[in-house]
């Protein structure tokens, strides 16, 4: 049965909610070097940190004072598994309060459920799934450093951080290395340096290191792990190339890492993504083409606002086994037709065909989905 | 069973945002295409020269500036999700400071962004 669900997961937007893998196991206790490198690590940041005072820099422009903000995504998704019908809402808050010049507290929660038709039943039953995806505290200590505890995203590749949300994404479904290095519940407990600067004329760096503990209260559940990821962006190529690394402090105190890369040639409204991961779950890749079709000569009201989309990806399982990974070697094509109506409203649709040692099968998705913003305050004027 | 009822209204809720958005999209459109020719600014007959050369001076300079801006955001803001239009100034200052966390968007850009996207 287990093996059967995790064969249809991945096509399907995958529920967002994890359930604990193996957090009560044992860990030992952290070797000597590994507290010295990480004492030398901190002595260092925190050097960074201090090298350049608050008063090097005037807080962020503060001509506009924000305003705290509600703001987030509900989508309806409906998918064909193999045939099979899924219903599937969702609605993703997302609370923003800046506090002064410097510091804002972002939280998200998501609430969906994933409804089937039982057998012998024509309507559609599911339960909801409740998380709090992430509670965190954002410092931006200097122009180079922001300092963020709590719960937070796990940095890991490009999907998990900044293509999650429903009305981002440019299809529906995860792609199948999405759980590689981002933890049980997409999200690690504990702290993070991040921030992006400008190193050169040609290019900017971005970067987040990131230690997290321990947590075994499902849904919020984390990993003990310690990671980094690094990306170098030139603004003029709209190029990015990174990548990402992860060191496990638990269990098998494996390794995980990956590679990223965006481009945007200047010239068409194209985005090309791609993304390799590998660790002991598993390793595998997934390449993304997405083109809008703005500089079509003909209904150009009509075809600025459609997209399409061919993602193509491949998953190697690996010898450790991972209920959130499809537990053998699969290849997937997908092929997507987006429409945006408005800022934030889009509708969209494809269908993909999976291959792999258990059968193939086809899945089509269909969607609507809103991203909104809400001022909780006056928008104009202070 | 609460949760369902609950998910439901905020899906309703939704689609009644959705809706306000689109009429207040119509609206900014309509307003925007007639305010789109400012009046050209006619020559202050009250202002000494040293004073025109001066907001001269600062006028081009928040021209450029505003190109700058400009080109940044299109650098920066479709790189993961479609170019989001303009919010109210508030908004706008809360989402970059949001997004200068989450993208990593460099401080000078996010400065840049912040003023064209509030001007
Ligand atoms: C690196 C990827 C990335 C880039 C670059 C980026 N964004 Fe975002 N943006 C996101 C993600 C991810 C979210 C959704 C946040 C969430 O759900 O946690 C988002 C959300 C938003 C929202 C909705 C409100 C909010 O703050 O959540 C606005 C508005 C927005 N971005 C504007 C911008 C602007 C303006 C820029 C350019 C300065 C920009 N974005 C650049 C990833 C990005």
């Amino acid at each position: 049965m287990p093996d059967v669900q995790a064969a249809t997961a991945n096509l399907i937007p995958r529920l967002r909610i994890c359930h604990g893998r193996g957090g009560s196991l044992p860990h030992r206790s952290t070797p000597p070097f590994l507290l010295c490198g990480s004492a030398v690590l901190l002595a260092v940041l925190l050097s960074i940190l201090f090298a350049f005072p608050a008063g090097a820099q005037a807080p962020p422009n503060e001509e506009v004072k924000p305003v705290p903000l509600l703001t987030g995504s509900t989508g309806f998704i409906t998918t064909f598994d193999g045939g099979e019908p899924h219903l599937h809402p969702i609605v993703t808050p997302l609370v923003l309060v800046p506090i002064g010049g410097r510091w804002i507290f972002e939280t998200r929660a998501t609430f969906e459920t994933d409804m089937v038709q039982l057998p012998g039943r024509s309507a559609f039953h599911g339960t909801v799934a409740k998380e709090f995806e992430y509670v965190q505290l954002d410092f931006i200590a200097n122009p180079y450093i922001t300092v963020t505890v709590g719960r937070f995203l796990t940095p890991f590749g490009i999907f998990n951080e900044r293509l999650y949300p429903v009305w981002i994404r440019n299809l529906q479904s995860d792609p199948l290395i999405l759980p590689i290095g981002i933890g049980p519940s997409n999200a690690s407990t504990g702290v993070m340096l991040r921030g992006g600067f400008r190193a050169d004329p040609k290019f900017n760096i971005n970067y987040a290191v990131y230690f997290s503990v321990l947590s075994t209260a499902s849904p919020v559940n984390s990993d003990r792990f310690a990671g980094g990821r690094l990306g170098i962006f030139v603004p003029a190529a709209r190029l990015e190339i990174g990548g990402s690394f992860q060191h496990g402090l638990q269990d098998e105190r494996s390794n995980a890492f990956g590679f990223h890369a965006l481009w945007q040639p200047p010239i068409l409204p194209l985005d090309i993504r791609s993304e390799y991961a590998r660790s002991i779950v598993g390793r595998g890749y997934w390449v993304e083409a997405a083109y809008r079709l703005s500089q079509v000569p003909f209904l150009q009201n009509e075809l600025r606002r459609a997209q399409v989309v061919a993602r193509m990806q491949q998953f190697f399982a690996g010898e450790n086994a991972s209920d959130a990974l499809l537990p053998m070697n699969t290849k997937q094509f997908e092929f997507g037709l987006n429409y945006y109506f408005i800022d934030g409203l889009k509708a969209s649709s494809s269908y993909g065909r999976q291959f792999s040692t258990d059968g193939n099968k086809n899945v089509w998705t269909m969607s609507l989905t809103y991203r909104f913003v809400v001022p909780l305050g006056h928008a104009r004027s202070e | 069973m609460k949760w369902r009822y609950i998910l439901l209204c905020m899906v309703g809720v939704t689609a009644g945002l959705t809706f306000s958005a689109i009429a207040q999209e119509r609206a900014n459109s309509t307003a925007s295409s007639s305010a789109e020719a400012p009046a050209p600014t006619q020559g202050m007959p009250a202002a000494p020269p040293s004073a025109m050369a001066k907001s001269a001076a600062d006028g081009a300079e928040n021209g450029a500036q505003r190109l700058e801006g400009e080109k940044r955001f299109r650098t920066n803001c479709g790189r993961c999700h479609q170019t989001p239009h303009k919010f109210p100034p508030r908004v706008m200052a809360t989402a970059i400071r949001h997004m200068r966390v989450r993208a990593m968007i460099t401080d000078e850009d996010m400065r840049l962004i912040l003023r064209y996207m509030t001007q």
